[in-house]
């Protein structure tokens, strides 16, 4: 019930357009890249999609995650203009399951965006390069994989977005979360888990088996901590207000 | 109402705003990394760079090419909505004072805060300095007269910028759609400064700007700059986006 509820305040923000939008703009990023000069990468000695992946996924990604940041400033703006959330907080809707509806909204957006964004890439790997078997599965695999680890950073935003009434902070604070992912060094495999660092590893990037399944671990480990500290906040703040 | 009282208003307004801390943090996460990779500052990527020119040229253009345009961004978002809450427009509106004034106190404003950046950039880079030639037993402050300069050139060349970014703001009152546009229209600088059309895409300035100064200090420490498509695109635009954002500036709210 609330769910929709959720659905129908982000119907004039212009929250849908600008995530369909956005993975537009992201997908539309390989394919010109592609286009541009196609015998650079089919000459790689690679599957397709790693190819697409090691050529694109740095840009993809970055804009994915400009976008959960953008998302996770307007979710939650609805609330704050106009005093709504004092409103939600005195109807007998937990302040809880209103976060995970949210969360669920931005994750689902967010996921629309990565399928149009692997369509694409479907796209470039069928057109340009020769015929190959698996590259469904691989797109697939793909596909979880990206979602998987997008999901830290959009909670971790969503927790930011819940405290800040101003949305220019929420969006301070995100875009200096990305900033930091450029000035970490990337050849460091702890530093890799900073949440906004995990989405911009790839399938094609990683060592082997274990290196996928440890990166997952991570990525749920992160997954349950920030839930916890969401919980916590949501206590703490109730008894300030 | 005098002009700078106007500005003055305006800077009241942003007072509690928290704005300051996030000008600050990204200038700090900057810096620490460039004391912690001394290889990277003492072997430069490019040939015939001095580590001293290297370090100063990393951390600027760590800043250019993302940071910089992405705090403008926020602070037009900080800028318009501090007005959007309890129909502040309205109440600008309402008083004797042109609303073409009041979208340039505004501006005024984008542009200090931008100065507030880099100046925190460039305060924050002679300790650094410091810290970082004892480390390396080597010297790596740079004459304050490039430094400023060249922090000068860098804080000129993001005004265009600033002038887009604002009438974006003014322009798409959906929230989502100005940030998005400001945050999306970063990402390909990148690509830009490799084109031949670089000087009419204003977001790449900056970034442009450290780029040349990465391969024009290597030949004998003079550089040169093309000026000529630059600066007439550069002054035209940021007048055609001011006059539209004058314009357009309390729009809705007038009708």
């Amino acid at each position: 019930m609330t769910f929709q509820l959720e659905l129908k305040k982000l119907k004039r923000t212009g929250f849908f357009p600008a995530i369909l939008g956005g993975g537009l703009i992201a997908a539309a990023f390989p394919i010109l890249n592609t286009a541009a000069r196609p015998e650079m990468f089919i000459s790689q000695p690679l599957p397709a999609l790693d190819i697409l992946m090691n050529a694109n996924s740095q840009m993809i990604v970055m804009l994915n995650l400009c976008l959960a940041v953008i998302g996770a400033c307007m979710i939650y703006h609805t609330e704050f203009s106009g005093n709504a959330m004092q409103k939600m907080e005195s109807l007998p809707v937990s302040v809880g399951k209103l976060f995970f509806d949210k969360t669920a909204i931005l994750l689902i957006a967010l996921f629309a965006a990565l399928l149009i964004e692997h369509m694409a890439l479907a796209f470039c790997a069928l057109y340009w390069f020769p015929e190959q078997s698996g590259l469904f599965t691989a797109l697939l695999k793909n596909l979880e994989y990206s979602f998987a680890l997008l999901i830290p950073p959009c909670i971790i935003l969503m927790i930011f977005s819940s405290l800040c009434r101003n949305m220019w902070i929420t969006l301070g604070a995100g875009v200096i979360c990305i900033f930091t992912v450029s000035v970490l060094p990337t050849d460091n495999r702890i530093l890799s888990f900073f949440p906004f660092s995990l989405p911009f590893q790839t399938l094609a990037g990683a060592e082997d088996a274990n290196w996928i399944f440890v990166t997952l671990a991570g990525c749920a480990a992160e997954i349950v901590l920030a839930v916890l500290a969401e919980a916590v906040i949501l206590k703490v703040r109730r008894h300030c207000a | 109402m005098s002009f700078l009282k106007l500005i003055g208003v305006e800077l009241k307004k942003i007072r509690r705003s928290h704005i300051f801390w996030i000008l600050l943090i990204p200038v700090i996460l900057l810096w620490i990394p460039t004391l912690i990779n001394y290889d990277f500052i003492m072997n430069p990527a490019t040939d015939g760079l001095s580590p001293e020119h290297n370090f100063f040229i990393q951390s600027f253009m760590g800043l250019a090419w993302f940071m910089f345009p992405a705090s403008m961004v926020v602070c037009t978002v900080l800028l318009i909505q501090t007005e959007r809450g309890h129909g502040g427009m309205m109440k600008m509106l309402a008083l004797p004072v042109s609303p073409a004034a009041l979208c340039m106190a505004k501006f005024v404003v984008l542009l200090l805060l931008a100065a507030v950046q880099v100046a925190l950039m460039t305060a924050f880079y002679y300790p650094c300095a410091a810290i970082a030639s004892h480390l390396n037993d080597y010297n790596l402050i740079l004459s304050p007269l490039f430094v400023l300069r060249e922090a000068g050139i860098f804080y000129l060349s993001g005004i265009p910028m600033a002038a887009v970014f604002w009438l974006i703001a003014v322009c798409v009152r959906t929230p989502i759609f100005s940030m998005g546009i400001g945050l999306a229209s970063i990402v390909p600088s990148v690509l830009a400064i490799n084109t031949k059309v670089w000087f009419a895409y204003p977001m790449c300035y900056p970034f442009y700007r450290i780029m040349i100064l990465m391969s024009e200090l290597p030949n004998g420490g003079t550089v040169h700059m093309e000026l000529i498509p630059l600066l007439p695109m550069a002054i035209g635009l940021t007048i055609v986006c001011l006059t539209g954002a004058c314009l357009f500036f309390g729009k809705s709210e007038r009708r």
